[in-house]
């Protein structure tokens, strides 16, 4: 909302300072978004059209005679069609500083000219929505005051921002008052009395049938006698500086007072109400309406409407209608002013696509008070154009008064630690026009909220007013003392020790998109996506790792921790994940060989390690997306936990990988909890080892073969590892070569060669066995 | 014995000359074991004094020994000449040490994750716990539970994914504050990181999923003061010191009073000047904080006459704008090597 600090000025004296009262405004709960800053402008006067003829050297020109109040009258050329003796115009006077010129005194084709008359333009208005030529100010102002300060037009303008709670605020009014209250300034109110007294002449009186709840109060008034013109200078110049446009006297009186008390206002030809009743309803189901903005709009009935008793004249709370629009000749208006359910505006106002200043307020639900201050500041304003007011007709409800709320004085250190005597509590609230009153020796108050205010209605809300207006910096810093809970941060630990690990690993961490563009059949929908590329979420973090990998170029490790979801049934189910792996530039080994799928196994098994405590297995297996001969399921003891592989390199091409990448996905939720490892006695004999080379068929696993070799020599052997593979002529198609290093060891004595040589031999004997191995020579 | 001492003297020459003429630990050691090793030739007399006559022994063993004394102080002599030497030409060595280094092969943790771990290691040294949840979530936690029912003003500026019934991408995770206080009786004293999702056009200073830090106290005692020392601390944790926080009146409807807090904006320091990261006035935006509406107390079966407690919410993307001051609140999604690099 647009507010220029000079209209603020009218009800409270605030400083002339934009920052000091936008910085105020901020701490009161209403941020500044920007202040526009008015350009310096000096030395222009009220001036009053003495004389005007044509310029005796130049057809195109005039020069007038223009009093501003100096011993003698001006002599003013100028090129302005729209200047006549009698007129009230700004005058720039000799060195008068305006946005793009300094004036000085000039001869103009032979006339000296001693000033300029000016236009709204060059007073840094918009130039369109003033007349063309030089602007036309009120006869009421005296020759030679000051245009600057009669108009306000040195003051800056703040753009506030409302929270939705406070549509009264949503007014320069309910600004001020807040200002008034933190700055402890008196607040100059307007009158709100009616000054329409009279009844209408027979037939003229405005009937009004409210057929729909969702209308709380409904003030109708008649007023006659009006004629449709610009309205007063001053009234177009505070509308332009709050951003509004300026049409015409009526037009600008519902603005302004809309601007200034927050009561959206609508005024229709008192001759274009059919029976001359007006009735809220909802529309019918197909009927059409054209609004103000000139568009057909065909209704349903969850749209509420002001009708007459022929059809509907305009959409309440939101816009009116053409057919009951004031034009140039209207002479008599019915004006509404009234109170909405703010849930049934916004819901018209999101159905309809439709959002104006008056919707913007009525969404909020405005207090129904403030249509009975509406209707009088209106009712002020026409009459003082001329107007005829007669008497305002309340319908609906009555505007209840809000039940008083007890607060306790204690309450407020209770929620700010800030104690505050009674009596500054209730001068605070006060200031805010809350009506209080010290009960029970001093410790309570009863208070009643204003009758402008709806969000006041539990003691919290107080305390929040009273901390506003004492001001939150005022609030002590203090550290409190947590007390013993049993809430367990143990998931957050596990992420963060996986992270961790990995990044100890050398991978970093990337955030890809939940988002994806598609998934497969057991994916989530967003069923209102932002675009076709963010339509599905994510079912695995696979994905989002490839693409990182296509776009950056180079080999890079990476990973990612994060939800994926997927859909079983009708329930969602939501795991987290954590992904790592990394890009290879290509294939640089035998078919049978893959060393980059082996570091990603032993990073695997270490991340593991770390944070079960336990020892990872992989056993062959196949997943969709993966290459399906580099593949493996990731065990711990008889738990799945993860999938780890080469990527399928037909999707690598897809992805337009440069080479391929090898991925580990880790199902985290199916973690184990962490086991404290324990330590263990080692022998203190020494040990020997054996290095075997086995010649198998390339189907036999060396988990297998390693499986098999401690199973056959127990706690005899301390640990066995399959070390060297090779597959070739020399060993035969269909088998392979495998070394196999055997580390032997007894508890109680050191082992002879000897015995090693029986190991060897039993093991030899039981691997030929199984899986036929045979010693390569 | 005559013929022992000449051998002896013989023995002692040859070694000598031998010895002074290695130029190597090697042939210092071949050397050791050929006069006295298992098999050498000192070692060999050694076994012949036992042929000798009972009376002459004593003397011959003697002779032997010094003369193997003599030999190994001879031997440990010249390796520590040749040591000496090593060492030497060890230290006459010189590199340039401005020579690029080897690249490290060590990883890093996402700058979303360091300042949530920061966040949560301040918080969870003053007693807090660290919950994490779920980011499909159901409108009654997100909203409902919160004092936000569907015809509320603010549900606008949630605006969500929304899933199947009922369920959407949290906005917030606000949501734990529910799920948490439902859980557990008072004291509940909780952090909550995680993702969020809003229906935000992407710009530089917007995303539709981002990180938010969610805070809670519930106790007995507690109010906002407690809240203002707590923010405040943190951070002057992320960034230095000299940090300030401002805590404005907002509106929430979960929260009553409600507070946005601000901090001073860490590149211009608060001069209030031109300024890329706070657009001049000095602050930046933090998050949303206040004290817990008595509903939504009261909707989780707390009594609001006897707990009080605060909680606060603020986005991480946001906050690591202003720390690392980057440009674009988009790398931070994009997170490509050149971001990730700079920021590790």
């Amino acid at each position: 909302m647009l507010v220029p600090i000079s209209w603020l000025r009218e009800f409270v004296a605030v400083p002339n300072d934009a920052q000091a009262v936008a910085d105020r405004l901020a701490m009161l709960g209403f941020p500044v978004a920007a202040i526009e800053r008015r350009p310096r402008i000096a030395g222009v006067v009220v001036g009053r059209i003495a004389t005007v003829e044509r310029h005796p050297n130049a057809d195109r020109l005039l020069v007038a005679r223009v009093d501003v109040a100096r011993p003698q009258a001006q002599t003013i050329a100028t090129a302005a069609t729209n200047v006549a003796a009698g007129q009230t115009i700004a005058v720039a006077t000799i060195g008068a500083t305006l946005p793009e010129l300094t004036i000085r005194a000039r001869t103009m084709r032979g006339v000296a000219s001693e000033g300029m008359m000016i236009s709204a333009g060059e007073l840094a208005l918009p130039a369109p929505w003033f007349e063309d030529g030089i602007m036309q100010l009120d006869g009421s102002l005296t020759p030679g005051t000051d245009v600057v300060e009669a108009f306000g037009l040195d003051g800056d303008v703040l753009d506030v921002e409302v929270t939705p709670n406070r549509p009264d605020a949503m007014a320069i009014l309910g600004l001020a008052r807040e200002l008034a209250a933190s700055y402890d300034l008196p607040l100059r109110v307007p009158s709100f009395v009616n000054p329409g007294r009279r009844e209408e002449p027979p037939g003229a009186r405005p009937a009004v049938s409210v057929e729909s709840p969702d209308c709380e109060r409904f003030v109708a008034q008649r007023f006659d006698g009006l004629r449709v013109g610009p309205a007063p200078a001053w009234m177009r110049i505070r509308l332009a500086l709050a951003g509004q446009r300026p049409i015409n006297n009526l037009v600008d009186v519902s603005n302004y007072v809309m601007l200034e008390t927050g009561q959206p206002l609508h005024f229709y030809d008192a001759g274009e109400i059919a029976g001359g009743r007006l009735i809220v309803r909802d529309a019918h189901d197909g009927e059409r309406l054209i609004t103000l903005d000139g568009v057909e709009r065909a209704l349903s009935p969850r749209a509420l409407v002001i009708a007459d008793e022929a059809r509907a004249l305009g959409l309440a709370g939101l816009m009116g209608g053409a057919s009951s629009e004031v034009t140039p000749a209207t002479t008599a208006i019915v004006l509404e002013a009234a109170n909405f359910n703010g849930p049934r505006i916004r819901r018209m106002s999101a159905a309809l696509g439709l959002r104006t200043e008056a919707s913007a307020r009525h969404e909020k639900s405005l207090a129904p008070a403030l249509t009975d201050a509406g209707a009088a500041r209106a009712s002020q304003l026409l009459t003082d154009f001329g107007a005829t007011a007669y008497r305002p007709h309340a319908f609906g409800a009555p505007a209840a008064a809000a039940p008083p709320i007890a607060l306790h004085v204690a309450e407020v250190e209770r929620l700010l630690g800030l104690a505050l005597p009674a009596e500054r509590i209730v001068r605070h609230l006060r200031a805010l026009g809350c009506e209080a009153v010290v009960t029970q020796n001093g410790t309570a108050l009863s208070v009643t909220p204003p009758p402008w205010r709806r969000d006041l209605a539990i003691a919290a809300d107080l305390v929040e007013e009273v901390a506003r207006i004492e001001g939150y910096d005022r609030i002590p810093e203090a550290l409190p003392s947590v007390p013993a809970h049993a809430i367990s941060s143990a998931a957050f630990q596990l992420e963060n020790a996986i992270a961790l690990a990995l990044a100890g690993l050398g991978y970093h961490e990337v955030v890809t998109h939940s988002l994806r563009r598609s998934g497969g059949p057991a994916a989530v929908e967003v069923r209102n996506p932002l675009s076709e590329e963010h339509r599905v979420l994510r079912e695995s973090l696979a994905p989002g790792l490839i693409e990182y990998f296509a776009g950056a170029g180079e080999p890079i490790r990476v990973f990612e921790i994060g939800r994926v979801f997927a859909r079983d049934g009708d329930r969602l189910v939501e795991r987290t994940g954590a992904a790592f792996g990394f890009s290879v530039d290509g294939p640089g080994e035998p078919s049978w060989r893959d060393s980059a799928f082996l570091r990603l196994k032993g990073d695997c098994e270490a991340l593991l390690r770390r944070v079960t405590g336990a020892r990872a297995a992989v056993t062959p297996g196949s997943v969709p997306g993966f290459h399906p001969g580099k593949t493996g399921s990731v065990t711990l003891g008889d738990r799945r936990v993860g999938v780890i592989g080469a990527v399928d390199p037909r999707r690598a091409k897809a992805c337009d990988l440069p080479g391929n990448a090898y991925l580990c996905l880790i199902d985290v939720d199916a973690l184990p909890p962490h086991r404290t490892p324990h330590y263990r006695v080692r022998s203190k004999f020494p040990s020997t080892y054996r290095d075997l080379a086995l010649t198998v068929d390339t189907a036999v696993a060396a988990a297998e073969i390693e499986e098999a070799i401690a199973q056959v020599l127990g706690s005899l052997c301390t640990e066995v590892r399959a070390f060297d593979e090779y597959r070739g002529p020399q060993v035969g198609e269909g088998r392979k070569s495998l070394a196999v290093r055997v580390t032997l060891q007894r508890s109680e004595t050191t082992i002879t060669d000897e015995e090693a040589d029986d190991a060897v031999t039993r093991v030899l004997d039981a691997l030929g066995e199984r899986f036929g191995a045979t010693i390569r020579t | 014995m005559t013929n022992l001492a000449e051998n002896l003297r013989d023995l002692q020459q040859r070694f000598t000359v031998a010895a002074e003429a290695a130029t190597d630990e090697r042939a210092l050691e071949s050397l050791r074991v050929a006069y006295l090793g298992r098999n050498g030739e000192v070692t060999k007399l050694r076994r012949a004094i036992g042929e000798l006559p009972a009376h002459e022994r004593p003397q011959a063993g003697k002779a032997v020994n010094d003369v193997v004394a003599v030999m190994e102080e001879r031997l440990r002599r010249r390796l520590e000449n040749f040591d000496s030497r090593k060492v030497a030409s060890e230290l006459a060595a010189s590199i340039d040490v401005t020579f690029p280094a080897i690249p490290a092969a060590l990883g890093s943790l996402h700058p979303v994750r360091r300042i949530i771990d920061e966040s949560c290691a301040y918080f969870r040294r003053h007693g807090f716990a660290v919950v994490v949840g779920a980011e499909a979530e159901s409108d009654y936690y997100n909203f409902d539970a919160l004092n936000i029912p569907s015809d509320h003003p603010s549900r606008e500026s949630f605006d969500s994914f929304r899933l199947s019934d009922g369920m959407l991408l949290r906005p917030h995770t606000s949501a734990m504050q529910i799920r948490t206080m439902q859980r557990h009786r008072p004291p509940v004293a909780i952090v909550a990181p995680g993702k969020c999702y809003r229906r935000d056009a992407v710009d530089a200073r917007h995303l539709f999923q981002f990180h938010q830090v969610e805070g809670l106290l519930v106790a007995e005692g507690i109010h906002f003061g407690h809240l203002k020392g707590m923010l405040t601390r943190l951070c002057r944790q992320l960034f230095g010191p000299d940090q300030n926080v401002r805590f404005r009146p907002s509106y929430f409807p979960f929260t009553e009073p409600s507070a946005e807090v601000d901090t001073t904006c860490p590149k211009c320091r608060g001069a209030r000047g031109p300024c890329s990261m706070c657009g001049g006035s000095g602050w930046i935006e933090l998050g949303g904080a206040g004290m817990v509406h008595p509903c939504v107390l009261r909707e989780v079966g707390y009594e609001p006459d006897r707990y009080s407690g605060w909680a606060f919410g603020f986005g991480v993307e946001r906050l690591g704008l202003a720390r690392y001051e980057v440009d674009d609140i988009r790398r931070f999604v994009a997170s490509d090597r050149d971001f990730l690099t700079q920021l590790a």
